[in-house]
């Protein structure tokens, strides 16, 4: 089996998944609640909780497959992008255990982390297939054509999708995280009730910051009314989003001959964009925010460092 | 025989050392990020196996919170997978161990000092004793401060001014779950102060 440990954000996860892409164990302690009086994540105050969980997180993954370090032949962890301090705790641990055990370590990209939730049992996602990966860190079109890797069509140029949500809730006087706050709102309100322009930009990227500033303008300019209509913005807010997405989604599985589409990360979760694209495949709901199940999947097809060559391995916050 | 693995990444020269049944049978200076690969060679070198190790002697600061929680994570994976206790050992109590009599000073960078206490002081907030020997990298940054004040600061490349890790091992005392084992910060993060 493959252990699977991620901290690259605000969830310390650890996962058990055999070489078939059986989940045996997903555990994930989420710090949602921890960064909610911030309004998003704090990275020191991340790396500190990542810290107290990491081992609690491999123990009960154990626990809950009924198995001990004993089962496990590889250690797979996220080696970035994300927040450093972050990502060192969950890779200092990994290469510990790896070393103690005589095992080898597969460093995984999280973004393939991502991809690699599609290749999970009991029905997974066969390649080629175009890929959006949105995410509170991140909005990506992937072309990926093995189950290795793949290749960036476009991207976001500033908030990431999952962000702006989490932006736009914000204004609307919402809770952290705003995804699903936007999502449950949305389903009450007038989805053309206010018109929320997204840039269009030349190629596959997207860019997220004006549609917040034209929601930041629609409650200005509201005044005392804003509360009253809160459903109505943010269905409206979240068609804009999930337009752009839809859109570019659609032009780029058109430009590159794809005839799957897939969806995976935090906004896959999203009742309107799963209605949007109905012939998709989305990633299990459980499996869409960051989770340790998709490093140990990734870490089945990427490279695996064996005994000594990992002892200095270093994370990165992003790739450059 | 009780072999102790010992380790601190707090400061920017990491330390480890390998003690067996009290003896020191090797010890290392690198950074937080090639601990692993130093532990990895004392272990080696004493013709040991990892699942010789019977405890870990853990440097939890204060200092850098990244390089705190570098060592502190490795800890955790090593207990975990070797099934073996840690007990952490101050790197303020491990530098004045190194070098009896003096005290430590440990750079907390943004112009302060971690001093005994613990607590992160200005270095001109600090009552500094003529005559008295100060160690550390925070006594190595601010040696003028010190000098001026008629104390005494080592040379530079003094291995005084490193929490040398023979001195966790011989320091460590209740050994027990790696969890307890935990993070001397001082400091809480930037945004909790300002959210207070
Ligand atoms: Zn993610």
């Amino acid at each position: 089996m493959i252990l699977g440990i991620e901290t690259s954000c605000d969830e310390t996860a650890a996962a058990l998944v055999t070489e078939a892409g059986e989940i045996r164990a997903n555990v994930v302690s989420s710090q949602a609640d921890l960064h909610a009086r911030y309004g998003g994540v704090v990275p020191e105050v991340a790396s500190r909780r990542h810290l107290e969980l990491v081992s609690p997180v491999v123990r009960d993954a154990l626990a809950e497959a009924g198995a001990t370090l004993d089962d496990v032949d590889t250690i797979a962890v996220t080696q970035g992008p994300g927040l450093v301090g972050a990502l060192l705790v969950g890779v200092s641990a990994a290469k510990a255990l790896a070393w103690a055990r005589g095992l080898p370590l597969a460093p995984v990209d999280h973004l393939h982390g991502h991809v690699a939730s599609l290749f999970l049992g009991p029905d997974p996602v066969e390649p080629p297939f175009l890929c959006l990966l949105a995410s509170g860190g991140h909005t990506l079109l992937l072309d990926v054509q093995d189950h290795a890797g793949y290749t960036v069509l476009g991207s976001s140029i500033d908030d990431a999708a999952g962000e702006a949500f989490d932006k736009g809730a914000r204004l609307l006087g919402l809770g952290y995280p705003g995804g699903r706050e936007i999502d449950r709102l949305a389903r009450n309100g007038d989805p053309e009730a206010f018109s929320f322009p997204v840039a269009r930009l030349d190629g596959l990227d997207f860019s997220f910051s004006g549609v917040k500033t034209a929601l930041l303008y629609a409650v200005r300019d509201l005044g005392g009314e804003a509360e009253a209509r809160t459903a109505d913005l943010a269905a409206s807010y979240q068609r804009a989003i999930v337009r752009a997405l839809v859109e570019r989604t659609r032009a780029a599985a058109e430009r590159e001959g794809h005839e799957r589409i897939a969806v995976v990360g935090g906004v896959a979760a999203n009742s309107e964009l799963r209605e949007s694209l109905p012939g998709a495949r989305f990633a299990p709901l459980a499996l869409c925010t960051d989770n340790a199940a998709m490093i140990a999947s990734a870490g089945r097809y990427g490279r695996r460092l064996p005994y000594p060559r990992y002892l200095d391995l270093d994370a990165y916050a992003s790739r450059t | 025989m009780p072999l102790i693995l010992a380790f601190d990444t707090a400061t920017d020269r990491a330390t480890s050392a390998l003690v067996g049944d009290g003896e020191l049978l090797g010890e290392r200076v690198s950074r937080a990020s090639t601990l692993l690969a130093d532990v990895d060679a004392l272990v080696r070198q004493a013709g040991a196996h990892p699942r010789d190790v019977t405890g870990l002697a853990v440097g939890i600061g204060p200092g850098s919170f990244t390089g705190i929680r570098i060592g502190l994570a490795v800890a955790r994976g090593l207990a975990l997978a070797l099934d073996v206790p840690a007990a952490g050992v101050s790197t303020l109590d491990a530098l004045a161990a190194g070098s009896p009599g003096a005290t430590p000073v440990i750079d907390a960078k943004r112009r302060e000092v971690f001093v005994p206490g613990p607590r992160a002081v200005a270095p001109e907030e600090l009552e500094i004793e003529p005559g008295a020997t100060y160690v550390g990298d925070g006594a190595i940054r601010y040696r003028e401060l010190f000098e001026q004040a008629g104390a005494a600061v080592p040379p530079d490349d003094d291995e005084r001014h490193l929490p040398r890790a023979r001195f966790h091992a011989e320091l460590a005392t209740g050994f027990g779950p790696v969890e307890r084992v935990e993070p001397l910060y001082v400091r809480l993060p930037d945004a909790v102060e300002i959210a207070r």
